[in-house]
């Protein structure tokens, strides 16, 4: 081999961290540098709608290592840099405002970017959206000033952001066009949970509706729902999804659809580029179909599985996806195969709540679910993990001991 | 029967079972016991990324996963095997003397 082969990992998020770590610890010895277009050490952003939003926590407190941790492990930063375009043709990218970064293989470690809400008056100053440091910075400022909150769109951004502000005293309203908050992943059963959990909080929600305008004269001051009600307010939050950032990738003939398509191993049709975390749209063998996961968990392992990868280890990346969210005193945790449920098993009390909810394809437990109950994650992943198929009965009975029921899965496999 | 040096009593072996995670605390630190194969591990008790009683957590091949947000822990060195925390969790060696597993004070280092 000619030289030394470099990789360049574009993106900041725990993806990149993952893969940085990954690579050397994989036995990569070649050139690695990390390019983002964030001023900012690769950090936790998990954090950033609950303890970083709410005080609990610095700058210095949520980066995964400090700057001097990259320069032990060879990797030269690249922070506050965007990439302009890219040349698979010629394998390097353009950073602004000019500067050529060869390559010899590429990890895109991109993510993802909030949608942005195109209606009247969410052009105005005091609407937030959350998804970098700055953006954090931003709200933290503008919440220390606020007294009524806004939320638009009740997924795990809104609901976490309506958490923090109702646990900062402010009066918080969330609108969501949904029955209940975070129908689509979790479904009505767990959504109609949590909607309870913030209503005992304080939160007033506005559900089954929408917004169909922002009012004000220097500020947003008012949000008019689309059956007419008014609500003051002198903060806006909208958290309505994120969609894949590929928009470098637009023409450079990159395979696009949701995202970056990759194959189990991480890797594009061009040799040499990879991609991990929330932009890639990978091929999930144990299951027969492609993911796109937006979350921790899978960013960090998917970054790492990529990497192992790249130093010529490659292993098929086949997780279980998980995440988890804190709202309130409330844990929730996810362990699952994002998709279509024909059954939702409850074991426990939703009242409390402290409940584990299964959920069931055709008999097959696809997704688990903890609320208040983290002591039956793992086990419900078990059986996620080994496509068990088991009787609804035997999952909703409290006796049941699912560690014994995990482990008598595992055995007849 | 005495302690060896910087080592402090914790609990008889044969009372740990087998896959258990037994709590204990050495003045105000928290610490685990854990027994796995027969062998005895012991740790900080608390999750190196947000509070968590790892007491509360759950093994699997060998590695200790906090119960609130997932990360994961080798049980023999503390390193870190998944996310969210990235900062290795404290290990404590072990003797046991006449049936009588003992901790020591002081972190294993490095």
């Amino acid at each position: 081999m000619a030289g030394r082969r470099s990789c360049v990992i574009l993106g900041g998020g725990v993806a990149a961290y993952g893969a940085a770590e990954a690579l050397r610890a994989a036995g990569f010895d070649g050139p690695v540098t990390l390019v983002s277009a964030e001023p900012v050490v690769p950090y936790d952003r998990t954090t950033l709608s609950k303890a970083y939003l709410q005080g609990q926590k610095t700058v210095e407190e949520i980066l995964f290592k400090p700057a001097a941790y990259y320069q032990e492990l060879g990797i030269e930063l690249r922070l506050g840099q965007r990439a302009s375009a890219v040349d698979f043709d010629r394998r390097e990218l353009l950073l602004e405002p000019g500067e050529r970064l060869p390559f010899d293989t590429l990890l895109i470690t991109t993510g993802a970017e909030p949608v942005r809400l195109r209606l009247p008056g969410f052009n105005l100053p005091g609407v937030r959206y959350l998804r970098s440091l700055a953006d954090a910075q931003a709200l933290r400022e503008d919440l220390s000033r606020a007294e009524r909150v806004l939320v638009v769109g009740c997924g795990f951004i809104g609901a976490e952001v309506a958490a923090s502000a109702r646990t900062l005293g402010k009066q918080v309203t969330v609108v969501d066009p949904l029955p209940v908050p975070l129908a689509g992943p979790l479904g009505e059963e767990v959504g109609a949970i949590l909607a309870e959990v913030h209503r005992r909080h304080g939160v007033e929600l506005r559900l089954g509706q929408k917004v169909a305008e922002l009012r004000g004269h220097r500020r947003a001051e008012e949000a008019v729902l689309e059956r007419g009600e008014r609500i003051a307010c002198d903060l806006v939050v909208v958290g309505v999804g994120v969609r894949p950032a590929v928009a470098l990738f637009q023409s450079s003939g990159l395979p696009l659809e949701n995202g970056i398509l990759v194959d189990e191993h991480c890797a594009t049709d061009i040799p040499g580029v990879y991609a991990a975390g929330d932009v890639a749209n990978w091929w999930h063998p144990g299951i027969g179909r492609r993911l796109r996961v937006e979350h921790f968990d899978n960013a960090a392992q998917q970054g790492a599985a990529a990497a192992r990868a790249i130093a010529g280890d490659p292993r098929p990346y086949t997780p279980v996806p998980y995440f988890w969210s804190d709202q309130y005193d409330l844990n929730l945790q996810y362990a699952g195969y994002p998709g279509p449920w024909d059954q939702v098993v409850l074991r426990g009390d939703s009242a409390a709540p402290s409940v584990t909810a299964f959920y069931l394809r055709q008999g097959v437990v696809e997704a688990v679910v903890t609320v208040n109950r983290p002591r039956e994650l793992r086990p419900g992943r078990r059986l996620v993990e080994a496509r068990a198929r088991v009787d609804p009965a035997v999952l909703a009975d409290p006796s049941t001991d699912l560690r014994a029921l995990a482990q008598s899965v595992r055995q007849a496999e | 029967m005495t302690a060896p040096k910087g080592y402090v009593a914790v609990k008889r072996y044969d009372e740990i079972p087998e896959g258990g995670i037994v709590p204990f605390r050495v003045d105000d630190d928290e610490r685990i016991l854990v027994k796995l194969e027969g062998e005895i591990y012991a740790l900080s008790g608390i999750c190196t990324h947000e509070y968590a009683e790892l007491a509360e957590g759950e093994l699997e091949d060998h590695v200790i996963y906090c119960p609130l947000h997932g990360s994961g822990f080798d049980l023999k060195t503390g390193k870190v095997t998944s996310l969210p925390a990235t900062e290795p969790l404290p290990v404590y060696d072990i003797q046991i003397v006449d049936g009588v597993v003992y901790v020591s004070r002081e972190p294993r280092q490095g």
